[in-house]
């Protein structure tokens, strides 16, 4: 980066970041209605999205970062470890596949690496707008790669997959019923795994808890978010 | 009343859990698809590349100055194309950059989707060609730089190759992925062109000189990771001056390449594997990594693409021609169809879901 920095387009960098807020306030939308509801499925991945469409969004623009990095990582690293305690248990229920939290592991480590790694220093967080490969130590490039490649084919894979809304409850979805999205048969349930919990969100889906819980919104949500933290992952390179 | 395993399992009302392999397994994937959306990966990639700081830059330093570099050493015709695209970007670089982005994500996500895969896949071709010859400069064909330890004959034509050979077609998966487009007949000759033009390329121009890795491999170490740097160092002391006799055993390679299509499946195999190990070491080693490590690269190089495109014409087994007689209609579709007549049940489950209930 360096001198080159003075033509880099700062509405490319406004535009991730109001995406990113935007994923955010969908998480938030979402996370409170499953609170009023008292049906806590998926709140893991919403919350993971609520929080880093937050932090991603300060990254992208300097000054919409808040808050010490400590307190980003210990989100990012809690994070994590539930994802990765989801896997294990996951994998242990089901036997050997790939669970749809991992993709969210990734993500929280991702997002760790951000803040390990930081491109440039402003008030304990990143800064586009102030990047400077020679800050710090570097990310190791090749693992920024991967991880930014992983990124891109969940968010492929996602769009393009029959299970809509697999992105937040995963691909062992209860029951899609033909007559609408994501609506249900079968009463609350709760998968051992925490990875289905489909009805919870969506039986007598409608209204305004109906659109917003469209699985086409949740995957979108996920997609976006993929592809910018792919983005910054390659701006780290 | 629909429901699967893993929400019996999670009521306690049936025994057996959840087998994930056994949900995956019940209907064979659509091989084409597949395929399709890892081109969609790549694109996406290129996209986002595409978008690097860099890239918005006038100047030597940014993608005018990276464009008009591919002009030297070729016919004045062709360079003064390209100095006049680069003439344009350097003028208009945001303008430019982000249409030429934006068009690379219009093929990504297009892929994406059944509905625009076509006209996704033909924007890519067309794409493709442009870029090869406005900004790649025909990969260097006529400047006699157009090694495929380089790249050659231009990592962008094997985007335009795999949309042709991955064009969304009804039909069997057979022999392999690749005649379901074409079919077979046009589809080996697709294969036999590619892999002859491989084997000429390197035996032509710098491809054959014996410093001809090692200046491949210098020419793009800058920025590079340590790692890499170090990987880079030794493969070139390792075969640094031997760059002719590789070319020849590699030439040789692409020659058996061209006509393992019309052996028996096992010896294609055999070459298909030969040919994913020599380009994923060359991409690695020699190709860097596309230079995408480095931030300054709109692409991950040839060497991924040839690994895709070999991929497509893996031979399918006897076993998987007979699970696929309908190729995609015959396995997402009978699906819907089922589906639907069964009051809709999750399509990754609908097995699982009749057998249960």
């Amino acid at each position: 980066m360096g001198m080159t920095m003075a033509m880099e387009p700062s509405w490319l960098y406004y535009l991730f970041a109001v995406l990113m807020l935007c994923v955010a306030g969908y998480s938030s939308v979402l996370l409170a209605m499953a609170g009023l509801s008292r049906r806590p499925a998926g709140w893991d991945v919403e919350l993971s999205h609520l929080v880093m469409g937050v932090a991603m969004a300060g990254m992208f623009v300097a000054g919409w970062s808040f808050g010490p990095s400590a307190m980003w990582e210990a989100f990012f690293g809690a994070l994590l470890i539930w994802f990765v305690v989801q896997c294990g248990r996951s994998l242990l229920a089901y036997g050997a596949h790939l669970p749809h939290t991992a993709v969210h592991a990734l993500m929280s480590l991702a997002m760790l690496l951000m803040y390990w790694f930081p491109m440039g220093a402003s008030q304990g967080s990143m800064s586009m707008s102030m990047s400077s490969s020679a800050a710090g130590p570097r990310v190791d490039p090749g693992l920024a790669l991967v991880i930014a490649f992983l990124l891109f084919v969940s968010a492929v894979f996602t769009l393009a997959s029959n299970r809509k809304g697999g992105s937040v409850y995963g691909t062992h979805l209860a029951v899609v019923a033909a007559g609408g999205p994501m609506t249900t048969q079968v009463g609350d349930t709760a998968d051992v795994s925490g990875e289905v919990g489909l009805a919870g969100t969506t039986s007598a889906a409608g209204g305004l808890e109906g659109f917003v819980s469209r699985p086409s919104l949740l995957d979108g949500a996920h997609v976006v978010m993929c592809v910018a933290m792919g983005f910054m992952l390659i701006l780290m390179l | 009343m629909a429901v699967t395993d893993a929400v019996l399992d999670a009521q306690g009302t049936t025994e057996p859990r959840v087998d994930a392999a056994a949900l995956h397994t019940q209907r064979p994937k659509d091989l084409q698809r597949s395929f399709q959306l890892w081109l969609a990966v790549v694109w996406l990639l290129d996209a986002v590349l595409q978008i690097q700081p860099f890239m918005f830059t006038p100047g030597k330093n940014g993608f005018s100055g990276m464009i008009g570099g591919t002009a030297s050493g070729n016919p004045g015709w062709i360079a003064d194309m390209i100095t006049w695209n680069a003439s344009i970007v350097n003028h208009h670089p945001v303008l430019t950059n982000t249409l030429f982005a934006g068009i690379q994500f219009v093929i990504g996500f297009g892929i994406i989707w059944r509905r625009t895969c076509k006209a996704a896949l033909g924007l890519s071709i067309a794409w493709a060609i442009a870029v090869w010859w406005f900004g790649e400069g025909l990969g260097g064909i006529f400047s006699g730089a157009a090694t495929p330890f380089g790249g050659g004959p231009g990592g962008v034509l094997f985007y335009a190759v795999l949309a042709v050979v991955l064009w969304p077609r009804e039909g069997p998966d057979t022999p392999f992925v690749a005649a379901r487009a074409l079919g077979a007949r046009a589809a080996r000759v697709v294969w036999v062109v590619v892999w002859a033009v491989l084997a000429v390329l390197y035996l032509v121009g710098s491809g054959r000189s014996p410093q001809a890795l090692q200046s491949v491999v210098t020419s793009t170490e800058g920025g590079e990771p340590g790692w890499l740097v170090h990987l880079d160092r030794y493969s070139a002391s390792l075969l640094g001056h031997d760059g002719t006799e590789l070319a020849i055993v590699l030439a040789a390679l692409c020659c058996v390449a061209a006509i393992s299509v019309y052996l028996p499946a096992a010896y294609t195999q055999v070459v298909i594997v030969l040919v994913v190990v020599a380009f994923s070491l060359i991409w690695v080693a020699v190709q860097n990594v596309g230079g995408i490590l480095a931030s300054g690269a709109t692409d991950p190089n040839s060497a991924p693409l040839v690994v895709l495109l070999v991929l497509v014409y893996w031979p399918l087994s006897d076993r998987r021609r007979a699970a696929l007689p309908r190729g995609r209609s015959g396995t997402f579709a009978l699906s819907c169809a089922e589906a639907n007549s069964t009051g809709g049940v999750d399509l990754g489950t609908r097995s699982i879901a009749t057998r249960e209930v």
